[in-house]
C-alpha cells in the first residue's frame, strides 16, 4: 500500500496538438479510497494508464511514496486494476483466477491458501471457487475480478475504471457497497474512476474533478458538492447542477456570476416579493415534479423561468394549486460568487 | 394461443426453391450413390441386390486400409504441423503496422492457387535433377528424390500442404487475436504473467472458436485430397502417396466397379463425418 503522488504530471500524445493532461497535482494519502470523476474526454483513462504503467508520462513525476515510479513497468509497480467489463483468464476456475497474481510472484502455498480464503469470504465467492468464468454472470465475473485486484496482501494501489458500466443496476450498489466494505478493511489506496456522479460520491473519501483543463477541484464528498471551487464542479456534480445567474440577480456586487444549490432556496408563495432585496428573485414555473410529501406539505423540483435564466428548486412547494405558468417568489439563502469560473466569494443571505 | 399464431401454408412454397436446390444438389446424387452401392449392376436392364456385400469386400480390401491408414497419417500429421505454425505466424504479425495489409495479402497468396497448380510448382520445384528445392537438398549433401523415395514423397506431400494451408490457420487466428480486447493484455502484465502464461491464458482460450473452424476445414479438406499426390507421383512411390479418394478414383473410373466404388464413397464420407464429429464433440464437452 502506498500513497500517490502527481507532480505537474503531463501527458501529451505523439503528433497530437495538445496535450491530454497537463500539470496535474494531486496527492493521495495510503489506504484512501480516492475517485476521479470527469465527463468523457477529460483524460480519465490516460490517468489511468499513467497510474497502470501503459503509458509514460511525459512531463512530471509520479510518485509512490517516495518512489518515483514515472518510468517503471506495470508488472514492477505492484498496482491491479478493474476493467470496464469483467477481465478473467477465461481457461482457469474462480479459484485459479484469484491465485494467479499470488502464484506469479512466486508467494508460498500457505500465504496462497490464506490469502484466497480470505477474499472468498469477504466476497462471498466460496461457493464459486471451482466455476469457470464462462458459467458466471456478469456481477459474479466483476465480483471476482475485484477479487483478483485485492488478493495481493502487499498491492500497492487499485485502480478502477468505471467498473459499474456492465454491472446491471439491480446489483450495482451491491458491489459498491461490497468494494466500499473491502477498501475500508483492507485499507488498500483505491482510485475510482468514473462519469457517475453518484458512484464517485458514495465511493470515495475525497474526489478530484477532471476536466480536459486538469483537475478543478479535490475534497471531500460535501466539499465538492457543497463549495464548488469552479463553475463546472458546481454545473457538473449535483443532479440537476448548480443554479447559475448574474451576480445582480440576487443583488451580489463582488462576483460576475452566482451560483446555488437547488436545495439552497424556497419557494414564497404566489406573490412575488415587491422589492428588489439581496437574495430574493421571482420568476413564473416552467414544471413540477412532486418527489413526495413530508409532514403532509408535498415535496419536489420546481423548475423556474427568471428575467436571468432558468432556474431548479428543491424543496417544500408551498401550495399545492400552483401549476406551470404561476408566478412565484424565491428566496435564496446561500450563493457562491464566481469570477472567471472560480470561486471568489461564499454568501449568505439573512 | 392459435389465434396469436395464425397458420399460413403459404410460406411452404417459400422454402420450395430451397428443398429442390437441395434436393438436386445433395440427397439425388448421394442416394444415387446409395443405391449402386446395394447392387451389382450389369447392363441397363440386369441388376441384382447384393445387400452389403461390396461394404463387406471394401472393409476388407487391404489395399483400402492401407490407404485410410495413410490417410489419417497424412491429416493428423498436416494439423500437427500447420496448427502450431499458423499460430506462431498469426503471434508474428504485428497488430498496427502500416505492413500489416501487405503482410496479410502475401499470407493469403497461397490460398488462391488452384490445388493442380501448387502440384505441379511442388513437382517442379522438388525435382531432384532441376528443381531449386531438390537440387538444392542434394546440393547439401542430403540424397533426396521424391520419385523413388516413399518417405521423400510423403515429406514433400506434407510440405506442400503445410505451405499451401498454413495461412488459412494463421489468417483465422490472426483475426482471432486482433478481437482480444487490449485489457487482457493489460491485465495479464499488471498479474506479472509471463509470455507463455499471456499466450496459454489469455490467447489460447480467446481462439479457441477459430482454430475449431481451422481443424475442421482442415481435417475435412486434407480429408478428400486427390490432386496433389496425383500431380506429384500419381500416388507412388508404389502406393506410398495414395490416399483414399485416388484409391477410389481408380477403382470407379479406371477399373469402373461402380458397386464397391459407391460402398467405398459411402464408407468414406461417413468417416468424414465421424471425425468431424468425435473432434467436435470432444472439443464442445471439455468445456463444460
Amino acid at each position: 500500500m502506498a500513497g500517490i503522488s502527481l507532480d505537474n504530471l503531463s501527458f501529451k500524445y505523439p503528433g497530437a496538438q495538445d496535450a491530454t493532461l497537463s500539470k496535474l497535482n494531486l496527492n493521495i494519502a495510503n489506504g484512501e479510497a480516492h475517485a476521479l470523476l470527469g465527463a468523457s474526454g477529460a483524460g480519465k483513462t490516460t490517468l489511468l494508464n499513467i497510474l497502470s504503467g501503459l503509458l509514460r508520462p511525459t512531463g512530471g513525476v509520479l510518485r509512490f511514496d517516495d518512489l518515483d515510479v514515472s518510468n517503471q513497468q506495470g508488472r514492477e509497480r505492484n498496482v491491479a486494476q478493474v476493467f470496464q467489463f469483467p477481465v478473467l483468464y477465461e481457461s482457469l476456475t474462480v479459484a485459479e483466477n484469484l491465485a494467479f497474481p499470488l502464484k506469479t510472484k512466486k508467494l508460498q502455498s500457505k500465504v496462497i491458501t490464506q490469502r484466497l480464503d480470505y477474499i472468498c469470504s469477504e466476497l462471498e465467492l466460496d461457493e464459486l471457487r471451482s466455476v469457470k468464468p464462462a458459467k458466471l454472470s456478469l456481477f459474479q465475473k466483476q465480483l471476482v475480478a475485484v477479487g483478483k485486484a485485492l488478493v495481493r496482501p502487499d498491492v500497492s494501489l487499485v485502480l478502477l475504471d468505471e467498473p459499474l458500466t456492465a454491472v446491471e443496476p439491480r446489483v450495482k450498489w451491491r458491489l459498491r457497497q461490497t468494494l466500499r466494505r473491502v477498501q475500508a478493511d483492507l485499507k488498500v489506496t483505491m482510485i475510482y474512476v468514473t462519469h457517475d456522479q453518484t458512484e464517485a460520491l458514495t465511493f470515495a473519501d475525497r474526489v478530484s474533478v477532471l476536466t480536459a483543463g486538469g483537475i478543478l477541484q479535490t475534497g471531500t464528498p460535501e466539499e465538492v458538492y457543497a463549495s464548488p471551487e469552479h463553475e463546472f464542479v458546481g454545473h457538473f456534480v449535483g443532479s440537476p447542477g448548480m443554479n447559475f445567474l448574474p451576480a445582480n440577480a440576487l443583488g451580489v456586487a463582488d462576483a460576475e456570476r452566482v451560483g446555488f444549490r437547488p436545495e439552497w432556496a424556497t419557494l414564497t408563495g404566489n406573490q412575488p416579493s415587491s422589492a428588489q432585496k439581496r437574495g430574493h428573485l421571482h420568476g413564473s414555473v416552467l414544471r413540477i415534479r412532486v418527489q413526495g410529501a413530508k409532514a403532509g406539505k408535498p415535496f419536489g423540483l420546481v423548475t423556474m423561468a427568471t428575467s436571468q435564466g432558468e432556474i431548479a428548486i428543491r424543496g417544500y412547494i408551498p401550495d399545492t394549486s400552483i401549476t406551470a405558468g404561476d408566478s412565484l417568489g424565491v428566496c435564496v439563502h446561500r450563493c457562491i460568487g464566481y469570477t472567471n469560473e472560480l470561486k471568489v466569494s461564499d454568501i449568505e443571505f439573512l | 394461443m392459435s389465434s396469436f399464431k395464425p397458420q399460413n401454408n403459404r410460406a411452404w412454397i417459400g422454402v420450395l426453391p430451397v428443398l429442390l436446390v437441395v434436393a438436386f444438389s445433395a440427397v439425388v446424387p448421394l442416394m444415387t450413390v446409395v443405391n449402386y452401392s446395394v447392387q451389382d449392376i450389369l447392363d441397363f436392364n440386369t441388376r441384382f441386390f447384393v445387400g452389403f456385400e461390396w461394404y463387406q469386400e471394401t472393409l476388407n480390401d487391404q489395399r483400402f486400409i492401407d490407404a485410410f491408414i495413410r490417410q489419417v497419417g497424412f491429416s493428423l500429421t498436416i494439423l500437427v504441423v500447420e496448427l502450431p505454425l499458423g499460430i506462431a505466424v498469426a503471434k508474428g504479425i504485428p497488430k498496427e503496422s502500416r505492413f500489416t495489409p501487405i503482410i496479410l495479402i502475401l499470407l493469403a497468396l497461397p490460398l488462391l492457387i488452384p490445388w493442380n497448380v501448387v502440384g505441379t510448382i511442388w513437382q517442379i520445384f522438388a525435382r531432384p535433377d532441376i528443381g531449386l528445392l531438390g537440387v538444392g537438398i542434394n546440393a547439401l549433401g542430403i540424397s533426396y528424390n521424391y520419385t523413388v523415395e516413399p518417405l521423400h514423397a510423403w515429406l514433400t506431400l506434407v510440405a506442400m500442404d503445410v505451405w499451401h494451408w498454413t495461412s488459412l490457420i494463421a489468417l483465422l487466428s490472426f483475426a482471432g487475436l486482433t478481437a482480444i480486447p487490449k485489457p487482457f493484455y493489460q491485465a495479464a502484465e499488471l498479474d506479472c504473467a509471463n509470455r507463455w502464461q499471456v499466450f496459454r491464458h489469455v490467447e489460447l482460450p480467446r481462439l479457441r472458436g477459430v482454430l475449431i473452424i481451422g481443424v475442421l476445414l482442415r481435417l475435412m479438406d486434407s480429408f478428400m485430397i486427390y490432386t496433389e499426390p496425383f500431380v506429384l507421383t500419381g500416388g507412388g512411390p508404389g502406393n506410398s502417396t495414395t490416399m483414399l479418394s485416388q484409391h477410389l478414383a481408380t477403382m470407379a473410373v479406371g477399373q469402373f466397379d461402380l458397386g464397391p466404388a459407391a460402398a467405398f464413397s459411402v464408407i468414406y464420407f461417413l468417416f468424414i463425418l465421424l471425425f468431424c464429429w468425435l473432434f467436435y464433440t470432444s472439443v464442445v464437452r471439455t468445456d463444460d
